[in-house]
């Protein structure tokens, strides 16, 4: 099985050398067999990387310890499910995994490519088999999978104990399939520049790679803070770590780039700005990629650990300096189809909101950086951790969530003062009365107040329009209401899909606020029999139950929870030791309601038996839980075809323009 | 509903019964989530700290600022480890003793040096730290401010009535503006329509589709 995967990785590699080469050289040559042949090779690449990967598999599932790899990342005790888990455990089998997902995304999205974007097509290809080439070439010469030890071990290392949490099956391979994926758009882009196509050819084809991209690096990133709040043991979900923060910047790029695409898809607009955003994304996915494979230590300094880092940090120079130099030469032929036509437009937000996210992103790599700017100019140590983040992101990120209100509210080209008024007016009232009445039950958080206001505003706008567009259709074809909802949805996919995703968001929002500002939290020593109180419950500890595994030690403690003398619930946390990894794992206990969870999880257990917990009440975290699937409900409605599919047209698409109003009617 | 009698009067009185349906939206909206804030705003009421005695937040508030020595990126409200416990306990003496949270942060400084800290402080060279971002958030809204305007100042794009190439399509079209155009109150954008022949006189779909997108 060793021998296989490493000869199709080989394979692989060749295959996709030839193709970048041969779609290139076909395009220039005039060549369409070439070009033609080169495809093909892109879609054996893509077998040969399925082929490996199905090796690594089985070479895990029969334990063949051979494999330096697997006996690194498995042990006889591990249970089979955990080879999904294992095989991206370390550095080769993420690029393994990477590789294999890009190749995937490539066959699909050149076999899907749409007609009249055939022209540009081999360039899309040649960029998509160069990155895959890359990745191919860095896994076979510098981290291959499949080399093998010069002797038999009789057992494995065993898979690190944090990453068996149902969490782990999704969160790493959502995110590494995220940032690859905008490698897709990325291509498009770029291949459209200099196949020297005049603009919006690419744009359908970016929007949906794009938008995949987005909802994976979301769920991912959901996925990940949901991991991290109910395993690592500290209450939190985030806390703006290197490692974190650039999966979150990629995040940012790829989110202002699907909704400024809108405006060219839309409009003809932005054609210079959505190349500069796609790059900008791209260039961040590198980065987010270089930081996850340059060591497992979550700082800046881990560079120079593993020779892995050079090399992407070398590929990451070229993937920017390189398709900024393309569209520098490729400026002249990006002009707008249209102008702008005020400040109070669509267009406008859009421009501002993509504004604020780089400016997210661009503070977010600002903390990264400055630890190094200040060591290298002021020979100072300085720390950027989360109190930075917090006081400067979130303001920003509070103008974008109005913003989500405000977008969609106003009209494309021009809104007039009096419809502006008329359908900004709810959603301004509610807001300001959330924040008033909050403000008289005595709520004097500033910052949550403004927060809550403006989920309010966001939220009674959506409504709003969606209570509007059901109405009318119920008035004018006499569908009932529930039918004219559903079919409002079903007629304009992309916007009803994107009002989705934008609840879910005001969802996160309210789980953030929640527990940044009302969270409360305690650290208790309890033996059996004692009690503590936080917030109005009442916790009783009643002992611990101590239980040997093959490897490790569980101990599982058990809470018992009252409210106003009542028994609530009987929790019970987890607390695992690993001897052969010195290393604890816990599992918080979780009484989880819309309002707040409770959260009990052991720091500690001391030898008279009693038990460290660490209590927390964090209030509406269950919002932001629940936005995951939301937001993936709105992706796929926003993403989902519709029925009737335009042949290519002949010319561009026509825009609707008003035109002069009939003197009579 | 008495709110929404209040501010019928405001608007055009078409839409009146509309308006009244929109905010008691905005009502529900509104009640969920002040009913759910609320629950945990009077939570949040902490009274003032007797003299000489200090609340547990505050000193969580300190934990956070305080970066674990031993174990990178993580601070001692997070860390796990025995020495984040023992600065904690360390924190929390110092406020038992009357100290300042500035006195207790100093205190670590001296011991650890200033990357100890959770983020820079905000003087001397580190205001960098924390300006960067500012001058930056405004020179982007300049020139997102210059965009618009330069964009906007061009020749105004030329406004013709393009033909919608389905006749059949003429009276939905119709039909979806009289509605959006009730729905939105907008009067401004009065389309009209007129069918452009293709010889073959077969009309090709789709094209009223995208077009009825197009007005969202």
């Amino acid at each position: 099985m060793a021998d296989l995967g490493a000869i199709s990785l080989w394979i692989a590699l060749a295959l996709a050398a030839y193709s970048t080469v041969g779609s290139v050289a076909g395009k220039l040559r005039l060549s369409p067999a070439l070009v033609e042949s080169a495809q093909s090779a892109m879609y054996a690449a893509g077998l040969a990387l399925m082929v490996a990967t199905l090796s690594l598999v089985v070479s895990f599932i029969s334990r063949d310890f051979e494999i330096a790899y697997v006996a690194a990342h498995s042990d006889l005790a591990m249970a089979n499910k955990f080879t999904w888990v294992a095989f991206y455990a370390g550095n080769e089998g993420s690029l393994l995994y990477i590789a294999t997902i890009l190749s995937i995304m490539s066959a699909v999205a050149v076999w899907r490519a749409p007609e009249k974007f055939k022209d540009a097509l081999p360039y899309t290809t040649a960029i998509l088999m160069l990155t895959l080439t890359f990745f191919v070439a860095v896994m076979a010469v510098m981290a291959n999978p499949f080399d093998k030890l010069p002797f038999v071990p009789l057992d494995g290392d065993g898979i690190n104990p944090l990453l068996t949490h149902f969490g782990m099956f999704f969160h790493p391979p959502a995110l590494m399939a995220g940032l690859i994926g905008i490698t897709v758009p990325f291509a498009f882009a770029i291949g459209s520049l200099l196949a020297g196509k005049i603009g919006d050819e690419w744009v359908d084809a970016g929007r949906v790679w794009g938008m995949v991209s987005w909802v994976l690096l979301a769920g991912g990133l959901l996925l990940g803070s949901w991991w991290a709040y109910t395993i690592l043991g500290w209450g939190g979900f985030w806390f703006w770590d290197p490692v974190e923060n650039a999966a979150f910047m990629p995040w940012l790029g790829i989110t202002a780039f699907i909704h400024s695409i809108m405006v060219q898809k839309r409009r003809g607009m932005f054609r210079m700005w959505n190349i500069v955003l796609i790059n900008v994304a791209f260039g961040l996915a590198l980065y987010g990629m270089f930081m996850n494979r340059g060591g497992s230590v979550p700082s800046v300094h881990s560079f120079g650990a593993s020779q892995l880092g050079w090399i992407f940090l070398l590929f990451l120079a070229v993937g920017v300096i390189v398709p900024f130099a393309i569209f520098i030469w490729r400026y002249p032929l990006l002009k707008s189809a249209q102008n702008l036509d005020s400040m109070l437009s669509r267009e406008a937000a859009f421009l501002v909101n993509n504004m604020l996210l780089l400016a997210i992103a661009f503070v977010t790599l600002w903390g990264t950086v400055y630890p190094l700017l200040s060591r290298l100019t002021n020979d100072e140590e300085i720390t950027v951790a989360r109190p930075f983040y917090d006081q400067v992101n979130g303001p920003l990120m509070l103008g974008l969530v109005f913003l989500m209100g405000v977008g969609p509210l106003i009209p494309w080209r021009k809104a007039g003062m009096a419809s502006l008024r008329k359908s900004l007016l709810p959603p301004v009232v509610g807001g300001l009365l959330t924040v008033g009445i909050l403000a008289a039950l005595g709520l004097h958080k500033d910052y949550a107040l403004i927060a809550f206001g403006l989920a309010t505003f966001v939220t009674t706008g959506i409504l709003m329009e969606w209570f509007r567009g059901t109405r009318s259709r119920h008035r004018n074809s006499g569908e009932n209401y529930a039918a004219a909802f559903f079919r409002l949805i079903a007629a304009n996919r992309p916007r009803y899909g994107g009002y989705i995703v934008h609840l879910s968001v005001v969802m996160v929002t309210l789980g953030i606020v929640g527990t940044s500002f009302f969270g409360v939290q305690k650290d208790v020593v309890l033996s059996i029999g004692e009690s503590t109180t936080i917030n109005d419950y009442e916790l009783v500890y009643l002992g611990t139950v101590e239980v040997q595994k093959s490897n490790r030690t569980e101990f599982t403690s058990t809470v018992q929870v009252f409210r106003d003398g009542e028994l609530l619930d009987t929790l019970r946390t987890k607390r695992a030791f690993y001897p052969s990894f010195n290393m604890a794992a816990t599992a918080a206990a979780i009484r989880s309601t819309p309002v707040e969870d409770l959260y009990v999880v052991p720091s500690e257990n001391l030898p008279d038996g009693s038990v460290g917990f660490r209590v927390l009440v964090n209030p509406l975290i269950w919002w932001m839980w629940v936005a995951g699937p939301v937001m993936v409900l709105g992706t796929v409605i926003a993403l989902w075809p519709q029925k009737i599919r335009a042949p290519a047209p002949a010319r561009p698409p026509r825009r609707f323009v008003p035109g002069p109003r009939p003197s009579a009617a | 509903m008495k709110l929404s009698n209040l501010l019928a009067p405001l608007v055009y009185t078409p839409y009146k019964l509309s308006l009244r349906v929109l905010l008691s939206l905005s009502l529900v909206t509104l009640l969920t989530v002040t009913s759910l804030a609320q629950v945990n705003g009077l939570h949040a009421q902490t009274p003032e700290p007797p003299e000489g005695s200090y609340s547990e937040s505050q000193a969580q508030g300190i934990d956070r600022m305080i970066m674990c020595p031993v174990c990178p990126a993580e601070t001692i409200d997070q860390a796990q480890v025995e020495i984040s416990f023992q600065m904690r306990a360390v924190v929390r003496e110092m406020l038992a003793d009357g100290k300042e949270r500035d006195e207790i942060l100093d205190f670590f400084v001296e011991r650890y040096g200033k990357d100890i800290l959770a983020a820079p402080p905000k003087t001397g060279a580190n205001l960098v730290a924390w300006l960067a971002p500012v001058v930056g958030f405004g020179a982007g809204l300049v020139a997102v401010f210059l965009i618009i305007r330069s964009m906007s100042r061009q020749r105004p794009a030329l406004l013709s009535a393009q033909p919608v190439q389905d006749a059949g399509l003429i009276p939905y079209l119709q039909l979806v503006d009289r509605h959006l155009d009730l729905t939105r109150g907008g009067t401004s954008n009065q389309p009209s329509y007129s069918v452009e022949s293709r010889g073959t006189g077969v009309p090709e779909q789709t094209e009223g589709k995208s077009e009825k997108e197009d007005k969202g």
